[in-house]
């Protein structure tokens, strides 16, 4: 009898021996290795743009109009920027009023139109005026396709500013507020 | 009098406060290191780790939030795809608070499915670190990360499971033939 425990034993002994490590193959995590350990970092030295009470369609302009604030790129890596609006919300209830962002720097009834403009930059945009609008879809900063210009490197600074088209009509006494969001990726 | 009362009231109409919030804060600062996460040959069915190190070099504590996001194909390495699926990556937390001049690692986990579809394929997509604000203008860091798929899918590794379990078939059978025996023929 003690034999046969013994065996059963054995047997279970040599069944987990071969399943275990299977088992254990179900859950692996590989190891990854990575390249190009770089830094991505940039810097802007002004984020805000406090404009107080605007007339309806009315263009206002940063000041100093196209160097009101200064991109720098830091680390240690090359740099494509891009750029990002959003409709503007009011600040006192964001779901219930908004102005939207035009999709090509025009304005309407509670449309509004934003354009940025880098200094130097005089004949780019739709105009040749050196103005871009800014949209809700992420667009070229800097490079853009078509200009002579090249990924920025560390050290390397761009200076901007932005012109504001107010709609033609909305509702007033309202605080509004929109973000505009500048982002780099390794060029 | 009365045409004068009914043009102010006009002006008033028109009259909205855009962005006016104020803090001391008027730069931002921030990187993220790799700049460029490169995974080679994960078989589908398999996870891939790896750490983001947040600098946040600004003299306040921010925010920060962690995003995927699809570059167009003009933004993409040579030879990349869209990454076919966003929850396939997920951050170890989604937003983490950081002090002035300080360091913190996140840890991206990328899982594959086990299905054959997704052999030998290449893919891109960007990581997003954006520093929480209220102010107009913010800022976005996307890190590169490129991954191939192995030709072949990770197997199941049942065959050692299978062979465990045959093996203690045998051991058993046999224990039950050399008990029986034995008892049929105690001799």
């Amino acid at each position: 009898m003690k034999a046969v425990i013994t065996s059963i034993v054995a047997a279970i002994l040599l069944a987990l021996i071969f399943s275990l490590p299977a088992l254990a193959q179900e859950s692996s995590t590989i190891t990854i290795t990575m390249t190009g350990a770089n830094e991505i970092s940039i810097s802007l030295d002004k984020t805000q743009w406090p404009l107080g009470n605007v007339a309806s369609n009315t263009e206002y302009e940063t000041s100093p109009p196209i160097e009101w604030c200064t991109l720098t790129v830091a680390g240690n890596c090359n740099v494509n920027t891009f750029i990002v609006g959003d409709d503007a919300k009011w600040v006192a209830n964001p779901g219930a009023y908004k102005w939207t962002l035009s999709s090509d720097g025009t304005n309407g009834e509670q449309i509004y139109g934003l354009w940025f403009r880098i200094s130097g930059d005089t004949t780019r945009g739709p105009l040749g005026d050196g103005y871009v609008p800014v949209t809700k879809t992420q667009g070229e900063f800097w490079p853009y396709s078509g200009g002579s210009g090249s990924s920025l490197a560390p050290g390397d600074t761009e200076k901007f500013g932005f012109r504001l088209l107010t709609p033609t009509y909305f509702i007033s006494g309202r605080q509004m507020q929109t973000q505009i969001t500048i982002s780099a990726v390794a060029a | 009098m009365a045409r004068r009362v009914r043009l102010v009231g006009l002006i008033a109409v028109f009259l909205v406060i855009f962005l006016p919030s104020f803090t001391l804060a008027q730069d931002i600062n921030l990187g993220v290191s790799p700049a460029e996460v490169r995974i080679d040959d994960l078989p589908p069915g398999e996870t891939a780790e790896f750490e983001l190190t947040i600098h946040n070099k600004d003299e306040l504590a921010h925010v920060f939030t962690f995003t995927t996001f699809q570059p167009p194909e003009e933004e993409r390495r040579e030879g990349m795809a869209e990454f076919p699926d966003d929850s396939w990556i997920s951050f170890s937390c989604p937003e983490i608070e950081m002090l002035a001049n300080s360091e913190a690692n996140v840890t991206v986990t990328v899982v594959i499915p086990r299905e054959q579809k997704w052999a030998s394929q290449d893919w891109e997509a960007w990581l997003g670190v954006a520093a929480e604000s209220s102010d107009l203008l913010g800022v976005t860091l996307y890190v590169r990360m490129l991954m191939s798929t192995s030709a072949t899918m990770k197997a199941r590794s049942s065959a050692g499971l299978f062979a465990g379990i045959a093996v203690a078939i045998v051991l058993l059978g046999y224990n039950g033939y050399y008990y029986l025996r034995r008892k049929t023929n105690p001799e």
